[in-house]
């Protein structure tokens, strides 16, 4: 400090020999003199910080810039941060939404930006005759991160009304939106161990894009399925494990219901239209050697049936729905998590071992395009063995949709085009599955259903996939065979469709690009980026001792003081901490000799 | 983040060991918004010019490099018309090499390495580059040219290198660089053409 000082008073001669400006350059001096008490404030604050408070501010962005704040509002928010994160998210979700109902590109990238920086966002908008709210929500230690969207259709474009009420409806329900978007995190994970039933898996993996041509196939198919398969459709589970639709039923509930009473707001305007539920899963895990990340995207839309609504509705979308099946305007709900797996940190789950498993099921991983009027799932895998990277993705769109009486064509080519906007919306993503996915161990299968035209007839099971072989057929082996048929050739199917549904609506609803901007930001985030809370946290850190050796932080070319707090990189050079995080935050290299902080492969997975 | 304490070091530095031929002080009160001049090295095309360029700190400092940009034109393969300067420490990697262990002082030894000599193989203005590589004579005589024309005389005129002189005279008045400098203004008393200044 006494250097400082020092150099404050030349600047300080400097400045008053400017006569103009003498006045000012004391207003100056002042301003300049109180920012330094500031600093030397926040160091002081920063030292008498344990370890773990240090991260706390630290993680949360707390820490501001030294000589901004006092050390009394470091105070305050450490005690804020400490008392009440989750109130703290409350209020973020809330006073967002309440600006924000611009629908724009920007909006979006500006709801991402917050995304980031916050962590938990939520922003509405309205797009022509579509209504959309995301919500988005990041656990700061666990690094999960949530979105949810859910677009509103409303069917009545030429009536004002209903739009209007549409918007209305959606804005105070957030709070019931987001328990379901919570709710929704936690369904997968509790279906892993059920048991599926062959058939239903079967008929949603293997549905072909060639169905999409007929319609009325599509109905057919529909009405004729059994209900349990419809449910098995609807969910996607994590780990991809088969589901049992029994238990499937009791856990769809809970995240349907809050959506519920958002829609039944809608009911009066909305008469005739179509419900669209999509629930999309995406997960990404980073470990120290590998990455996975599987995307499990799975949109279940009550399907268009003209004889038994009520049993499609209610099965969907869990009872409350069928009070009023059909009457709700086509909502799409779009699900989406990501989970940064810590390095080092293997769970079961995320272990290669079981990723192949889970693989060797073919059904949940195989790249499937499904579609009959506009049923769209898809589930991709990568993997490079020797390339220490596994990338497991799953989108899965099982679309159903009910047709009540006063269906008409409008609303489900209203949902067809959302479907495949958003399918747009992953559609670089996918490309790059694409590419690894025949290398899968699924198998040159030879695609039975292609021939999915012929095969529609015979499918009044139910079960889709046995259509091939049989039509009722729920047996194991016809499963097992038809499955990994399904897999290579509903990937071929998918590829060549893709292309095709990415050029006829690309880009038309501003969120979609959502999607591809987040995922495939990763590898640019993660490049010139630094290192994660986690890896800075692995450096060493000592405390500054009186004994020691008078040094200074290159970073902010100050003298180590007693007390400060030093971090150590590998190649022995030492900063404070809070200097030198913060320059590992975004860089992955000592400020003086530039040599990678990790080791090259750590670095690797970070990437 | 440390940016106000640590400019106030590095300033301080700077005028108790100025780098030889490097002058750089304050633009009137603010911290941000600084400006020094390199003198021209002997053995160059640059010889008796005195350049002055632009320093503007981010809020981000030193976590991102300062901006640095030419406010005298001068003919380098690696300066564009506008002054910018091609060069990675003054870029964040992982393209660039700034880290927080340069400082503005470094920056600017490293702008003047770089004048007198000139990387054509990262070339922002490519006529300049390949005349530097394949017609240095011509190259030489252009950028003796422009040195004289915009860079030798500082004329009284400009603002700029006047408020240096009060300003580092009064602060640090037995500096050796304010000496340099005198005699830098000195020959700029004679007021040919004006530099770009701002």
């Amino acid at each position: 400090m006494q250097i400082l000082s020092h150099s404050f008073i030349n600047m300080e001669s400097s400045d008053s020999n400017d006569k103009a400006n003498i006045d000012h350059s004391e207003a100056q001096r002042r301003s300049q003199l109180d920012r330094l008490e500031r600093e030397e404030a926040f160091y002081h604050f920063v030292n008498n910080l344990n370890e773990e408070d240090y991260r706390l501010m630290r993680d949360n962005n707390l820490l501001g810039t030294p000589g901004e704040i006092t050390e009394e509002e470091l105070m305050r928010r450490l005690h804020q941060v400490k008392e009440g994160p989750p109130q703290q998210n409350g209020d973020e979700n809330r006073g967002a939404e309440s600006t924000e109902d611009v629908s724009n590109r920007d909006s979006i990238i500006d709801w991402l930006n917050s995304v980031r920086q916050t962590g938990n966002t939520t922003r509405s908008g309205q797009r022509g005759n579509q209504s959309w709210r995301a919500v988005s929500r990041t656990n700061p230690n666990s690094g999960d991160f949530r979105f949810s969207l859910e677009i509103n259709v409303n069917r009545n474009n030429g009536n004002p009304n209903p739009e209007a009420e549409n918007e209305q409806s959606v804005e105070p329900s957030n709070g019931e939106d987001l328990e379901n978007s919570q709710s929704d995190t936690e369904t997968p994970r509790s279906e892993s161990p059920s048991v599926r039933q062959p058939g239903s898996d079967r008929s949603t993996s293997e549905e072909l894009a060639t169905e999409e041509a007929s319609p009325l196939r599509g109905q057919r198919r529909a009405r004729s399925r059994s209900p349990e398969q419809r449910r098995t459709r609807a969910r996607t589970d994590r780990s991809r494990s088969p589901i049992n639709p029994a238990s499937e039923t009791p856990r769809r509930s809970p995240h349907n219901m809050p959506s519920q009473t958002l829609d039944h707001s809608l009911v009066n305007e909305s008469e005739g239209s179509s419900r669209t539920r999509q629930h999309v899963t995406l997960r990404q895990h980073t470990t120290g050697t590998e990455i996975a990340s599987e995307n499990a995207v799975l949109f279940s839309t009550p399907e268009t049936r003209p004889a038994p609504p009520a049993l499609g509705s209610s099965e969907t979308n869990g009872s409350s729905e069928s009070a009023a099946p059909g009457q709700r305007p086509p909502t799409i709900v779009l699900d989406l998590q990501v989970r940064r797996v810590r390095p080092g940190e293997y769970r079961q789950r995320d272990s290669i071992a079981n990723r192949t498993r889970s693989r060797s099921q073919t059904p949940n991983n195989t790249v499937t395009y499904e579609s009959e009027r506009g049923g769209l799932r898809r589930t991709f895998s990568r993997s490079e063995r020797a390339g220490v990277r596994t990338y497991v993705s799953t989108i899965r769109i099982p679309i159903r949709r009910i047709i009540n009486t006063g269906f008409n064509e409008t609303t489900s080519v209203a949902i067809q085009t959302i479907l495949r906007q958003i399918m747009t919306g992953f559609g670089e993503l996918n490309y790059y599955m694409y590419s690894d996915g025949d290398a899968d161990p699924s198998g040159p299968a030879p695609n039975q259903n292609v021939d999915a035209p012929e095969l529609q007839n015979g499918g009044d099971s139910g079960s889709t996939s046995s259509r091939s072989e049989s039509t009722e057929g729920s047996s194991g082996e016809v499963y097992e065979s038809s499955n990994e048929g399904g897999s290579t050739s509903a990937r071929r199917e998918g590829r060549n469709t893709r292309g095709s549904v990415t050029f006829e609506e690309s880009g038309s609803l501003p969120f979609l690009s959502l999607a591809q901007f987040f995922l495939l930001n990763e590898d640019d985030d993660d490049q010139p980026r630094g290192l994660t809370k986690e890896q800075i946290d692995n450096l060493a850190w000592r405390n500054f001792g009186e004994s020691d050796a008078l040094k200074t932080c290159s970073v902010c070319i100050t003298e180590y003081t007693e007390g400060n707090k030093l971090r150590k990189l590998p190649c022995s050079h030492e900063y404070h901490v809070h200097c030198i995080d913060r320059w590992l935050s975004e860089n992955s290299t000592c400020p003086i000799c530039r040599r990678a902080v990790l080791a090259a492969g750590n670095r690797e997975s970070v990437v | 983040m440390q940016r106000t304490s640590r400019l106030k070091r590095e300033l301080h530095l700077l005028t108790t060991e100025p780098p030889p031929g490097i002058m750089f002080w304050q633009n009137k009160d603010r911290m941000d918004d600084l400006r020094a001049q390199i003198l021209g090295g002997a053995n160059t095309p640059y010889d008796k010019g005195v350049f002055n360029l632009e320093v503007v700190v981010p809020e981000r400092y030193p976590f991102e490099p300062p901006k640095i940009r030419f406010l005298t034109p001068i003919y380098h393969p690696n300066i564009d018309s506008a002054g910018r300067i091609c060069l990675d420490v003054l870029r964040l990697p992982p393209k660039g090499a700034w880290r927080p262990s340069l400082n503005i002082s470094t920056l600017l030894t490293s702008i003047q390495l770089l004048m007198s000599e000139p990387n054509p193989d990262d070339p922002l203005m490519a006529d300049i580059s390949s005349e530097y590589k394949y017609n240095k004579e011509v190259f030489i005589r252009n950028a003796k040219q422009w040195t004289e024309k915009y860079a030798s005389q500082q004329k009284g005129a400009s603002k700029t290198p006047d408020e240096e002189v009060t300003q580092s005279e009064a602060s640090t008045p037995k500096e050796s660089a304010i000496s340099q400098k005198r005699k830098a203004n000195d020959i700029s008393r004679k007021g040919k053409k004006p530099c770009l200044d701002s």
